[in-house]
C-alpha cells in the first residue's frame, strides 16, 4: 500500500515527501487521546480526495497525515484547533467542535507564495513590485558547479555570467549590461545581509571562488531601482542577494559528492609540424635551417585530462534540543587543463537560528570559513600556439633541467642571459613546470542578525545585522634556476617572490520594521541605517633573488573605504490589489569630499494585481499583474586605487623612480590628480512589466521593459592641459543610455498521473546600450589589441551615438575571388590619404539578443535535466588571428614562429599592415549546452527518510557557432586573446540523504 | 503608550549617537607610505629638494612607480615620456630615422608625416610638457612667501629654495619652449591659477616667445653660475642656451630676425668653460654624467638603469637600434628590441658621400641591407646606426640589460657651435666667420674626419648637413628642416615623406602639430591649427 501511495504521489517534491514520512512517525505517539476525529480532505475545485495531507494539533506536536483516499484519524482533546496544511493548497485550521471534519482544501499558487529576501527585508513574490527574480536550488544549473554564480549562469533574464576557463576561476557578472563606462559594471553582492568587496584579494580566484555553493539557500537578482535603490550608492548595477542556508528543527544529512574528468573541447587551429615545413619551404625557405626534426602539438603539451571532485556534507537538526542549527563542510578539488593549474577549497559553516523570549527574539548566527588554496599556471597559452612545433619538448642535453630552449652556449663559463638565443620564447613546457606558484587565501566571513519583536507592540521590530568579512592572503611565486629567465643583470638563477594581501569589510546594520494591517490597507515599513568599512593592505617583496633597488619591497595601504546609509521604505498595500512601494537612501562615501559625498538615491513603484480586479472568476489566467517603477540608483566603486582623488597628495617615488642631482639620488616627489568636484555618479531605471500565470500558474510569464539612464558618468576623461597634475582624470561626465526586454517563461509543461514530469524554463533578453553623451564629446579609444610589444593598440572606441566598446576598425577591400587585399581598406573620408580618419564602427561585442533554457524531467525515479544558453548578434575581434595569423610572423627574431592557419585564408604577410582590419571581426552567436545530467534514486535506502540519487552528467557538452576562433564566449567586451580553454567535463555523483 | 513615546526617545538619542560617529568617519586618512597630503609632505626641509626633483624627473619619469606607471593618459606608459615624445616628434617626422612597430598607436602618422589631431602621441606630449607646466606651477605656489612663512622654513634654507624656484621657472619655460615650437601654441597657466580644471587662455607664438624671453632673464641673476651647479641641475647657461635657441628660431617662431641675440647667447655659453669631449660617442654612453662629456654636455635628462628607470630616448634608441639581422645588443649593453629603427636613404647617402664616410660620426651598419627602406614591416630593408650605448666610455655595460644609464643630452657644445655659425651667416654680428670656421672644424677634428673646410666652403646647406651628421637623434632635426624650409612642401623629400616609399611633398600645415582633441574639448579657449 505505502508503495501505490508513493507512486501516485511522485511529482511532489521529493523533499516533502520526507517530511510526510517523517511526520507519519512523530504521529505514532499521538494515539490513545480522549477524542476521535475522523474525515476526507478534497481538492476545493476537483472535489477529489488529497492524499499526503498534514494534519497538527496546534500548539503541540502530534499530528498525522491522510492516506492514499483522502481519509485521516486522530485523537484530539475537545477545543483544540487542527492545522490542516498541504503544498500548493491554502492552510486552514478548524477548532474541534464534532468527531468529523471534513475539510475542501483551496488550491494556491505555491511560486506566488514563496518568501523573496530582499535589501534590508523579505516579501512573498506575489507582494513584489520591482524587478526581483528569485532563484532557489530546484532551479539551479547542476553538474560541476565550483563557484556560486554558476549556479545561476542562463537562468535569469538580463543576468550574464561569463566564467574563464582556469579552475575556480571568476566570472564577468551583469545585470541588465551595467550602467558604467568609467566606473566598474559588477553588481553588488550581498550575503547574508552584508554587502561584499568587489576586489577580489590578490592570490584569489575572484571574490566568490571561496564560497561554497552548496550552502546556498537562495539567490535575489535585483534587476530594477524600485528593488535595488535601498542600497543606493551600489545598486546601479544592480544588486545579487544571496542568502546561505539556515538551520533547522528536524533532524537530517545530506552528503553528496561527484567527480569529474576534465577534457581539452577544441584547440586553436594551428600548422602541424610538417605543415609547417611545407609552408616554410614555400613562403620563406631561408628559414628551413632553423627547424628541428621533431613534431610536437604545443598545445596538446600544455594541456592534460584532469580530474575534479566534490565533497558537501550537512547535518540539520536541533542543537541541545534547542537550537535550530546546520553545520556543513565542503571540499572542492579541481585541477586545470593546463598542467599544473589547480584549485582547492575547503570550507566549513555553521548556521545557528534560535528563537528567545517566546519568539520575539529572532537570532540567527551565520559563521564560515574557507580555505582556498591556489596553483596558478604561467599564461603560456599564446606561446604554446607560435611555439615551433618541429622543436622537441625534451632535449637530453639542454643545461635547462633536460628541457629544450633555444640557446648557444658561449663557453665563458657561467650559464648566463647571453647564452640564451635573443628574444627567443621559452619553451612552454618548461615554464609551466618550472614555475610554482601557488597561494593560500583564508577568508572567515558571517554574521549576527538579531530580530526583536517588541514585547509592547509585536508588529514593531528591531533588527541588528552585524556583519564581517576578513580574508588573508598569502603567495610565492618561484621559478628554477633551470629555467632561462634571467634577472636584470644577466644572470639565470630562477626567480623568486612573495606577497600578501588582508582585506576587511565590516558591517553594522540597524534597521526598525513596522508591519501592521488597518482594515484594508496593510503597511510593512523600514527605516534603518548602514555602516560599512573596507580596508585593504598588500605587501610584495619583489624579486627575493636580486638585492637592486628594482627588487625593494613594496608595502601599499588604500585608506578605508568608508559607506553610511540612512535608509526607509515603505509597502503600502489595498485590497491585497494596489501595492505601493516607496523607498529613499542617503548614503555617504569617503571616496569625495565633504562637499560631494552625500547622495539621495530614492524609488518608488505600483503593482496592481489585475486579475482580481478583472478576471477574478478566471480558471485559465491564475495571475496577471502590472508592475512598474522608477527609482535612483548610484556609483561610486572607481577602483581600489582611487579611493582619495579629492585630496592634495604628493608621491614618492618608488627605489626605481628617482632623479639623480650631481651623483646624488634624490627621492622624488610629485603632486597627484585631485578632482574636489568628484561625486555620485546617478542612474535612473524605469522598469514596466506584465506577469501572467496561467492554469493554476503551472505556467508562468512575465514580460519585462526597462530604461536606464546613466548621468554624471565617472570617467577618466581629459582635463583641460596645465590646470592639473596629470591631463586626465576621473570626473562626472557623459550620459549613457540602456534599454531592454526581458521575457521569461517556466511551466511545468507535462504534469502526469503516471509520474512523468517535465519542467522548463525559458528566458531571454533584447539589450540595447547607447552612448548619450561623453566627456567633453570626445571619443575615446579602447579595447588593446595585445598586438605588438604592448604599446597599446587599440580596436574599440566609445563614441556618443553608439555601443559602447563598438569595434572601431578599417573597411577591408576584397580582390574579385572575394580574398582580402593585404593593407587596402576603403578611404572612407575621400582624403586619398589611409590614417585613422579612416576607421569606422563595425559591430560590437554585446549581444543583441541572449536566451536561457533549462529542461528537468523525471519519470518516476530517473530524472534528466538539461540547460542551454545562446547568444545572438555578439561580434568578436579575433586577435588570436588578427596578432598573429601573419606569414612575415613565421620569423620571430632568431627562430620560427608557428601560426593560425587562418594565413592560408588571407594570405596575409604583414602583422601591421592588417591589425586593424575589420576581417577580423566575425559574427560570435552561439548556442552552448552548458550541462546535461541524468540521475536515478533509490529511496528507503537506509530508512524511510533516505535516499541516494546517483547522476551521470557532462559539462560544456557543446557549442555551435560560426566563430573561427577558440571559443566565442570572450571576456574583454568581444575581444579573443588565447583565453584558456574552457575543459569539457564528464562527471559522476552521488547524493545522499539521512 | 507613552512607555511608546519614551522608548522611542531613547532609540532616536542613541541612534544618533552612533550616527555622528559613524558619519565622522567618512574622512579617512591617507595610509600609504608613498603617500602624502600636501602639508604634511612640506613639513621637512629635504622635502623642498623632494618637489624640485619632482619637477626636474618629469623630463624623465612618467609615474612615481616606475617605468610602466604615468601620470598621462591616453596612451602607453613609455610613449608618454617627455623626452620620447619630443623625439619622436622631432625624428621620426623627418629625414633620420623611422619605427619599425607601426602598430604602436601614432607612431606611423609620425613616420609617414599624415599624423591627425587625434594621435596618441602628440597628445600625450602635449599632455606631458603642460604637467611639467602645472608641477612647476605647484612648485611655485608651494614655496611662496606666505608659504615657508607658516612652515617656518630657515633663511638658510629659503636661500637654496630662491634657487629652486629659478630652476624650476627654467623648466615652466623649456616646456613652453617645446610647445611653442611644435604646436605653435599652448594653454597659458601660472602659480596664480586654481587648481582643478582651469581653463587657461591660449598664448600663440608672440606670446609664449616673450613670456619664455622675459623669465629667462628675470631668472638668470638667481641661477647658479655656469658649470657650478650639482650635475643635471639647470645654471646660467642652460637658460642662455634656450635664449640661444628662441632667438636662433625667432624668424619660424614670430617672423623676426634675432641672431644678433642668438650669437651673444652662444657667446656666452662658449665663454663660459666648455669644451668638446675629446671623443664623439662619450657623449652618447652609459658614463656620460661622468666622463669628458660632462664638459661638453650643458642641460642633460637623467637616466639610469637602476634609479631613474624610464623608456625615455636614450632607452629607446639603444634598445631599438639594434638589428634583427645583426642581434647586436651586446655590444650596446642591452638585449634590445632588434628592428625598431632603421635610417632613410637620403640620411645614409649624407653619411656615406664621401665628406662623412671616414668620421667617428657615421655609425652606419650596412651589410646585407638595402639602403631604401622599401618595406617598414621588414627590418631588413634600410641602414641602422651605432651612436648610442648603455656601455660606458671604458666599455662596461651598465647597471641593467633594458633600462639604461645613459643620459640624454638635451643641449651640448657641438650645437652651440654650429648655432654660432648659423647665426653668423644669417647675419648676426658680434662674431666673425672664421670664428664659426674654426668652431665647424673643432667638430670635424673632433669626429676624426680629415676634411677641414675654409670660410668660403661656409654655407646654410652644409651647416644643415653638418648638424645633421653632429646631432642625428637628439631631437632638433624638424626644428631644424623648418628653419631652413626643407622640411614641407617638395623642396626636399625623404623617404616615406607624405606615406610614400621616395616621398612626396607635404602640406605646409605639418608645420606645426595640431592641438589634440582632447586638449581642445577640454579648454575651449584653445583652436586648432590651420589645416586640421
Amino acid at each position: 500500500m505505502m508503495n501505490r501511495f508513493r507512486k501516485r504521489k511522485r511529482y511532489f517534491d521529493v523533499k516533502q515527501h520526507f517530511f510526510i514520512v517523517l511526520f507519519l512517525c512523530f504521529s505514532m505517539g499521538a494515539f490513545g487521546q480522549k477524542l476521535k476525529v475522523n474525515g476526507i480532505i478534497t481538492d476545493a475545485t476537483t472535489g477529489s480526495p488529497l492524499p499526503g495531507v498534514s494534519i497538527i494539533v496546534k500548539s503541540s506536536n502530534q499530528g498525522t497525515t491522510t492516506g492514499f483516499d483522502g481519509k485521516y484519524q486522530i485523537q484530539v482533546n475537545q477545543g483544540d484547533v487542527l492545522l490542516f496544511s498541504f503544498v500548493g493548497y491554502q492552510k486552514t485550521e478548524r477548532t474541534v467542535k464534532s468527531t468529523i471534519i471534513d475539510i475542501n482544501l483551496t488550491s494556491e499558487n505555491q511560486k506566488l507564495n514563496e518568501v523573496v529576501v530582499i535589501g534590508y527585508g523579505s516579501l512573498k513574490v506575489k507582494d513584489v513590485t520591482g524587478s526581483v527574480a528569485l532563484v532557489t536550488p530546484k532551479d539551479f544549473n547542476k553538474g560541476n558547479i565550483v563557484t556560486p554564480e554558476n549556479l545561476l549562469a542562463g537562468r535569469v533574464a538580463g543576468l550574464s555570467i561569463t566564467t574563464g576557463g582556469d579552475p575556480g576561476s571568476g566570472s564577468t557578472i551583469r545585470i541588465r549590461g551595467g550602467a558604467s563606462l568609467g566606473a566598474s559594471n559588477d553588481p553588488l553582492i550581498v550575503i547574508n545581509g552584508l554587502p561584499v568587496d568587489n576586489n577580489a584579494i590578490g592570490g584569489s580566484r575572484s571574490i566568490l571562488s571561496s564560497i561554497n555553493p552548496s550552502d546556498i539557500e537562495s539567490f535575489s537578482v535585483l534587476k530594477d531601482a524600485s528593488a535595488t535603490a535601498i542600497y543606493g550608492s551600489r545598486a546601479s548595477n544592480g544588486v545579487i542577494i544571496i542568502t546561505l542556508k539556515k538551520g533547522t528543527k528536524t533532524l537530517s544529512a545530506n552528503i553528496d559528492m561527484n567527480m569529474g574528468v576534465n577534457t581539452l573541447a577544441s584547440k586553436m587551429d594551428v600548422f602541424n609540424a610538417d605543415e609547417l615545413r611545407n609552408l616554410i619551404s614555400v613562403q620563406n625557405p631561408s628559414l628551413l635551417p632553423l627547424l628541428g626534426k621533431a613534431n610536437t602539438d604545443w598545445q596538446k603539451e600544455i594541456y592534460r585530462n584532469s580530474i575534479s571532485s566534490n565533497l558537501n556534507a550537512s547535518v540539520n537538526g536541533m542543537l541541545f534540543n534547542k537550537i535550530p542549527s546546520r553545520a556543513s563542510f565542503g571540499r572542492t578539488l579541481q585541477e586545470g587543463l593546463m598542467l599544473t593549474a589547480g584549485f582547492e577549497r575547503t570550507t566549513g559553516s555553521v548556521s545557528l537560528n534560535p528563537t528567545l523570549f517566546d519568539n520575539h527574539l529572532k537570532v540567527s548566527v551565520n559563521a564560515n570559513v574557507s580555505l582556498e588554496k591556489n596553483r596558478f599556471a604561467k599564461g603560456v597559452q599564446g606561446t604554446a600556439i607560435t611555439f615551433d612545433p618541429t622543436q622537441p619538448v625534451y632535449d637530453a642535453n639542454s643545461p635547462f633541467g633536460g628541457y629544450f630552449q633555444y640557446y648557444k652556449d658561449n663557453h665563458d663559463g657561467v650559464l648566463n642571459k647571453s647564452d640564451l638565443t635573443e628574444r627567443a620564447p621559452l619553451n612552454p613546457v618548461a615554464d609551466l613546470m618550472q614555475t610554482n606558484s601557488r597561494s593560500e587565501v583564508k577568508r572567515i566571513y558571517g554574521n549576527v542578525k538579531l530580530d526583536y519583536k517588541f514585547h509592547f507592540l509585536p508588529d514593531l521590530s528591531a533588527v541588528l545585522n552585524l556583519g564581517m568579512d576578513k580574508s588573508s592572503a598569502d603567495g610565492y611565486t618561484r621559478v628554477s634556476d633551470k629555467n632561462p629567465l634571467s634577472q636584470a643583470d644577466g644572470r639565470i638563477v630562477g626567480s623568486s617572490s612573495e606577497y600578501s594581501n588582508e582585506l576587511s569589510n565590516n558591517l553594522l546594520d540597524g534597521y526598525l520594521a513596522y508591519k501592521k494591517q488597518f482594515g484594508i490597507l496593510n503597511l510593512d515599513a523600514t527605516a534603518g541605517y548602514s555602516y560599512q568599512k573596507f580596508t585593504n593592505e598588500r605587501y610584495n617583496t619583489n624579486e627575493l633573488l636580486d638585492d637592486g633597488v628594482d627588487s625593494a619591497p613594496v608595502t601599499s595601504i588604500d585608506p578605508n573605504l568608508v559607506l553610511v546609509g540612512f535608509f526607509g521604505r515603505a509597502n503600502l498595500s489595498f485590497y491585497d490589489k494596489y501595492l505601493f512601494t516607496a523607498s529613499y537612501r542617503r548614503d555617504g562615501t569617503s571616496r569625495f569630499s565633504e562637499e560631494n559625498r552625500w547622495g539621495n538615491f530614492p524609488a518608488a513603484a505600483f503593482s496592481w494585481k489585475i486579475k482580481d480586479d478583472f478576471f477574478p472568476e478566471s480558471k485559465t489566467l491564475s495571475n496577471l499583474k502590472l508592475r512598474l517603477s522608477w527609482g535612483v540608483t548610484g556609483q561610486q566603486d572607481i577602483g581600489q586605487t582611487n579611493l582619495d582623488l579629492y585630496m592634495s597628495r604628493y608621491n614618492t617615488g618608488l627605489p626605481t623612480s628617482q632623479y639623480i642631482f650631481g651623483n646624488t639620488v634624490t627621492n622624488i616627489a610629485i603632486p597627484q590628480f585631485r578632482n574636489e568636484n568628484l561625486k555620485w555618479e546617478e542612474t535612473t531605471t524605469y522598469n514596466a512589466a506584465f506577469d501572467f500565470g496561467f492554469f493554476n500558474d503551472r505556467l508562468t510569464t512575465t514580460v519585462e521593459g526597462f530604461y536606464k539612464e546613466s548621468k554624471d558618468l565617472l570617467a577618466n576623461a581629459a582635463i583641460s592641459d596645465g590646470s592639473n597634475f596629470s591631463n586626465s582624470g576621473f570626473q562626472n561626465i557623459g550620459d549613457f543610455t540602456s534599454k531592454g526586454i526581458e521575457f521569461t517563461v517556466n511551466g511545468d509543461i507535462i504534469r502526469n498521473q503516471k509520474g512523468f514530469n517535465w519542467n522548463a524554463n525559458f528566458n531571454t533578453t533584447f539589450i540595447k546600450t547607447q552612448i548619450k553623451s561623453l566627456a567633453l564629446d570626445q571619443d575615446q579609444l579602447v579595447g588593446g589589441t595585445g598586438a605588438g610589444a604592448g604599446d597599446g593598440s587599440t580596436v574599440q572606441i566609445h563614441r556618443v551615438g553608439y555601443t559602447p566598446y563598438s569595434f572601431y576598425v578599417y573597411k577591408q577591400i576584397y580582390d574579385g575571388n572575394g580574398k582580402p587585399i593585404e593593407g587596402a581598406y576603403a578611404d572612407l573620408n575621400g582624403d586619398n590619404i589611409i590614417n585613422e580618419s579612416d576607421l569606422y564602427i563595425h559591430h560590437n561585442g554585446m549581444p543583441t539578443v541572449t536566451m536561457g533554457f533549462a529542461s528537468n524531467m523525471n519519470y518516476k525515479n530517473i530524472d534528466f535535466s538539461f540547460n542551454m544558453r545562446a547568444s545572438l548578434g555578439n561580434y568578436v575581434y579575433n586577435g588570436a588571428n588578427a596578432t598573429r595569423a601573419q606569414y612575415n610572423l613565421l620569423k620571430n627574431s632568431s627562430v620560427v614562429s608557428n601560426l593560425p592557419t587562418s594565413v592560408l585564408d588571407t594570405n596575409f604577410k604583414s602583422n601591421e599592415a592588417v591589425l586593424l582590419s575589420d576581417y577580423y571581426i566575425e559574427n560570435a552567436s552561439f548556442l552552448k549546452m552548458d550541462n546535461v545530467t541524468l540521475g536515478y534514486t533509490f529511496e528507503n535506502t537506509f530508512n524511510a527518510n533516505s535516499s541516494i540519487r546517483l547522476s551521470a552528467g557532462v559539462q560544456n557538452v557543446f557549442t555551435i557557432t560560426n566563430y573561427s576562433g577558440l571559443d566565442p564566449e570572450v571576456f574583454s567586451n568581444g575581444i579573443d586573446n588565447s583565453i584558456t580553454p574552457r575543459p569539457r567535463t564528464y562527471l559522476i555523483g552521488a547524493n545522499m540523504k539521512f | 503608550m507613552k512607555n511608546i513615546i519614551k522608548h522611542k526617545a531613547i532609540y532616536l538619542l542613541g541612534s544618533v549617537l552612533v550616527l555622528v560617529g559613524c558619519t565622522n568617519d567618512l574622512n579617512v586618512e591617507v595610509q600609504d607610505p608613498n603617500t602624502l597630503l600636501v602639508d604634511e609632505f612640506y613639513s621637512t626641509p629635504e622635502s623642498y629638494k623632494q618637489g624640485l626633483a619632482g619637477v626636474y624627473g618629469n623630463l624623465t619619469l612618467t609615474g612615481a612607480s616606475g617605468p610602466a606607471s604615468s601620470n598621462i593618459s591616453g596612451l602607453d606608459p613609455g610613449t608618454s615620456q617627455y623626452g620620447r615624445g619630443l623625439w619622436d616628434m622631432q625624428e621620426l617626422t623627418t629625414d633620420e630615422v623611422k619605427w619599425s612597430w607601426e602598430n604602436d598607436p601614432g607612431l606611423k602618422g609620425l613616420n609617414n608625416d599624415t599624423w591627425t589631431a587625434d594621435n596618441v602621441v602628440i597628445r600625450g606630449f602635449f599632455g606631458r610638457c603642460m604637467t611639467e607646466v602645472a608641477f612647476a606651477n605647484e612648485y611655485l605656489r608651494q614655496t611662496s612667501d606666505a608659504k615657508l612663512n607658516s612652515r617656518g622654513v630657515s633663511t638658510e634654507l629659503r636661500g637654496e629654495i630662491k634657487t629652486y624656484r629659478a630652476e624650476v621657472r627654467f623648466l615652466r619655460a623649456l616646456a613652453y619652449y617645446h610647445l611653442m615650437d611644435l604646436f605653435g601654441k599652448a594653454g597659458f597657466v601660472t602659480e596664480n591659477d586654481p587648481v582643478g580644471a582651469y581653463q587657461s587662455p591660449q598664448y600663440g607664438r608672440p606670446e609664449l616667445f616673450a613670456f619664455i624671453e622675459s623669465e629667462l632673464n628675470a631668472i638668470i641673476p638667481d641661477l647658479k653660475n655656469a658649470r657650478q651647479n650639482e650635475y643635471a641641475r639647470a645654471d646660467k647657461a642652460a637658460a642662455w642656451m634656450l635664449l640661444a635657441k628662441i632667438y636662433l628660431n625667432a624668424e619660424v617662431f614670430i617672423g623676426q630676425k634675432k641672431y644678433d641675440q642668438c650669437l651673444a647667447n652662444c657667446k656666452n655659453i662658449i665663454d663660459a668653460g666648455y669644451s668638446l669631449s675629446p671623443i664623439y660617442a662619450n657623449n652618447f654612453n652609459a658614463d656620460n654624467n661622468s666622463n669628458s662629456a660632462k664638459n661638453e654636455i650643458i642641460f642633460p635628462v637623467v637616466s639610469d638603469g637602476v634609479v631613474t628607470q624610464n623608456y625615455g630616448p636614450t632607452t629607446v634608441m639603444i634598445n631599438a637600434q639594434v638589428g634583427s639581422l645583426e642581434q647586436n645588443g651586446a655590444s650596446f649593453g642591452v638585449a634590445g628590441w632588434a628592428g625598431g629603427l632603421r635610417v632613410t636613404k637620403q640620411f645614409s647617402e649624407t653619411m656615406l658621400n664621401g665628406t662623412y664616410d671616414k668620421d667617428d660620426r657615421n655609425t652606419i651598419i650596412s651589410k646585407d641591407r638595402t639602403i631604401e627602406l622599401t618595406d617598414i614591416n621588414n627590418y631588413g630593408t634600410g641602414y641602422i646606426t651605432a651612436k648610442w650605448s648603455n656601455k660606458t666610455s671604458t666599455g662596461a655595460n651598465g647597471s641593467a640589460t633594458e633600462m639604461v644609464d645613459t643620459d640624454f643630452p638635451m643641449f651640448r657644445l657641438a650645437d652651440v657651435y654650429l648655432m654660432y655659425a648659423e647665426a653668423i651667416l644669417r647675419g648676426a654680428t658680434g662674431g666673425s666667420l672664421t670664428t664659426a670656421r674654426d668652431y665647424f672644424n673643432l667638430l670635424r677634428a673632433r669626429a676624426n674626419n680629415a676634411k677641414r673646410i675654409l670660410t668660403s666652403d661656409l654655407n646654410l646647406d652644409l651647416i644643415l648637413n653638418e648638424r645633421m651628421v653632429e646631432l642625428y637623434g637628439e631631437a632638433h632635426r624638424r626644428q631644424d628642416l623648418i628653419r631652413f624650409g626643407k622640411f614641407t612642401g617638395g623642396v626636399y623629400n625623404w623617404s616615406w615623406k607624405g606615406n610614400v616609399v621616395s616621398g612626396i611633398a607635404i602640406s605646409d600645415t605639418y608645420k606645426l602639430f595640431p592641438i589634440p582633441k582632447a586638449s581642445i574639448a577640454a579648454n575651449p579657449n584653445l583652436t586648432q591649427n590651420t589645416g586640421y
